[in-house]
């Protein structure tokens, strides 16, 4: 009973020396509790940024073995690459799309069935079932539904009386049709995140915007959309990662063809890295992919973080 | 054939302006379901089909078979890819649900020097995607003969800084009472862990755990970088070579893609409350 007397006394009217026997015992727990995942994070996130950086700066010979200081020649010859140059663009094109897509298609999925409604269980589940849909299966689902030969979307098209269209084999669409296909993805995932956002806004601001007549039109934009706001900022920046660093569905589908129309930055990363064996030059360009997204984040904040409201 | 109503018993008139204003939102509601779930229905239906029906403009397959599931099955060891997945996917979850426990406990419940400089630096971390370190991570790894090993496949991934943040904001918002009590009876940190903060966060755990398993389960590009042989790839990268192997029986790779799907279908189904109300508690709303 007396053994764990020091933890038991108030801190301020122990005496120093135990006050600071018992600290250390704190630390030395916290430090046991702590330490685990603090080295696992130092080994496999920060330190492979850190080496990627370094790496970038560095030059190898053709065989890969030995590497020496080439300043920012990696980063010059970046930019005098039409081709990475092309990446960049369209992986810009493609968060553009599918970014604001996903948001928008999840949150139309989440007003929907954020109120419990007759059915409103199995109609969740639906809008919530890309969440477990992997990415090769929906790149394979979309790969079968947008088939030139038998795909229920040329069918649809057909019934429209229009053409068939070359979804994934046109240079000037199959960037489009592969946004539409990973803003599908993330769909379920956005409308979970935003379903529970909306079910933490209090009710009783909705019936006191009913009691003065207040239209849904106006409860949306009064209520929903200012409380909403915290939660649609932080799935904004889920989307735009996400968008950023598509690779799945873009391997399976088209390779970064036709023509290399869908090269996104990510796939050109693999492709300088995996098939050219130019692993600073790869490294180089993984750093630029890094700023951007950091800078796309940096510029969300600016000109979206001081609308977001919070109670 | 009348019935005789009790005095009190009254009969509800079937409110018909109601019942009308209903039918568009469920016409909108059925028809965007449909549409979302569209790409999967057909997947599924081509999955059903004979080689001679695969084509046939129809909705449901004309003749149902289950020969691409058993061709799938026979030709590809698909069943030691699913294996491979589930096995990387559980041991990597068991991974996260550990670490994330205890340094989220230690970064929201113990006294330490430069706690929340240690707690921003990991939430710094959120910003750092698989995507821009897979290449350098590829050469680490490599540097230390694991590649085309299952410790490649897991043992980067059993720390999340997710998965921290989430158990340090869940810890950190519960009641310092519970904790205080713990203390007086002269209970160590590990023993408050163990005892107190677990069984509470037992449900934030569940949440984190399904994330953490659809995430290690979905993971495309690091296994195809980091494995060689058929025996260490995993279900994605299954059903990558289907596609190549056979582009043109849509059918056998339908039966592959939709055996990939089940498991986390399934694993969905059944653990969709608990999910959707662990991610509203885990303080994700901002």
């Amino acid at each position: 009973m007396n053994q764990s007397a020091s933890s038991q006394t108030p801190a301020s009217v122990a005496p120093q020396g135990s006050r600071l026997k018992h600290l250390k015992g704190e630390w030395l727990e916290g430090l046991l509790l702590l330490s685990p995942a603090v080295i696992l994070l130092l080994s496999f996130i920060v330190y492979p940024t850190i080496s990627g950086a370094v790496l970038s700066f560095q030059r190898e010979d053709p065989f890969g073995k030995s590497r020496e200081w080439a300043g920012f020649a990696n980063y010059l010859e970046l930019a005098s690459r039409p081709e990475f140059l092309a990446s960049m663009f369209t992986t810009l094109k493609f968060t553009l799309l599918v970014a604001p897509l996903e948001l928008l298609l999840g949150l139309i999925a989440a007003l929907l069935v954020w109120r419990p409604f007759a059915g409103s269980n199995f109609f969740r589940t639906l809008f919530f079932l890309t969440t477990a849909v992997p990415t090769s299966v929906a790149a394979v689902a979309w790969g079968w539904f947008l088939n030139p030969l038998s795909g229920w979307a040329n069918w649809i098209v057909r019934a429209l009386g229009l053409p068939v269209q070359p979804w994934l084999t046109d240079p000037s669409y199959a960037i489009w049709t592969l946004g539409v296909i990973t803003a599908w993805a993330g769909v379920g995932f956005v409308a979970i995140l935003l379903t529970a956002g909306l079910q933490g806004i209090p009710e009783d601001l909705y019936e006191a915007a009913r009691l003065d007549g207040a239209t849904a039109w106006v409860q949306f934009w009064k209520i929903t959309l200012p409380l909403l706001s915290p939660t649609l900022f932080l799935v904004g920046l889920l989307t735009l990662f996400r968008s950023l660093t598509a690779f799945g569905q873009i391997h399976l589908l088209t390779k970064g063809g036709p023509a290399e129309s869908t090269f996104v930055w990510v796939y050109r990363v693999y492709q300088d890295a995996f098939f050219n064996f130019r692993f600073t030059y790869a490294a180089a360009e993984g750093l630029t992919l890094f700023l951007a997204l950091l800078l796309l984040a940096a510029l969300q904040f600016r000109f979206f973080g001081r609308k977001v409201h919070y109670e | 054939m009348t019935q005789n109503l009790e005095p009190n018993q009254t009969i509800k008139p079937f409110n018909f302006s109601k019942n009308f204003k209903q039918i568009p939102f469920y016409l909108l509601v059925s028809a965007y379901a449909f549409v979302i779930v569209l790409p999967l229905l057909t997947l599924f239906s081509a999955s059903l089909r004979s080689d001679a029906d695969l084509y046939a403009p129809t909705f449901l397959p004309p003749h149902f078979t289950l020969e691409p599931y058993r061709l799938a099955l026979t030709s590809y060891p698909l069943g030691h890819y699913l294996l491979n997945s589930f096995l990387t996917s559980s041991l990597i979850t068991l991974g996260v649900v550990i670490t994330s426990s205890t340094a989220g406990y230690a970064l929201a419940r113990v006294k330490l020097p430069y706690r929340e400089l240690i707690f921003g630096a990991i939430v710094g971390l959120l910003l750092v995607p698989g995507e821009i370190t897979f290449l350098p991570l590829y050469l680490h790894v490599n540097s230390l003969g694991w590649l085309d090993t299952y410790t490649a496949l897991i043992v980067p991934f059993i720390a999340s800084p997710l998965g921290i943040f989430l158990m340090r904001q869940f810890l950190k918002s519960l009641p310092q009472d519970l904790f205080d009590a713990a203390k007086i009876d002269g209970a160590g940190h590990f023993r408050i862990l163990w005892h107190v903060a677990i069984p509470l966060a037992s449900s934030a755990l569940g949440a984190l755990a399904a994330l953490t398993f659809l995430g290690a389960w979905n993971m495309y590009l690091w296994p195809l970088v980091t494995t060689q042989s058929k025996e260490m790839q995993t279900a994605q990268i299954a059903v990558s070579n289907l596609v190549s192997a056979e582009g043109s029986q849509w059918n056998v790779v339908a039966a592959g893609a939709i055996l990939v799907l089940l498991p986390t279908l399934l694993a969905f189904l059944v653990a969709q409350k608990a999910f959707v109300s662990g991610i509203a508690l885990g303080g994700l709303k901002g």
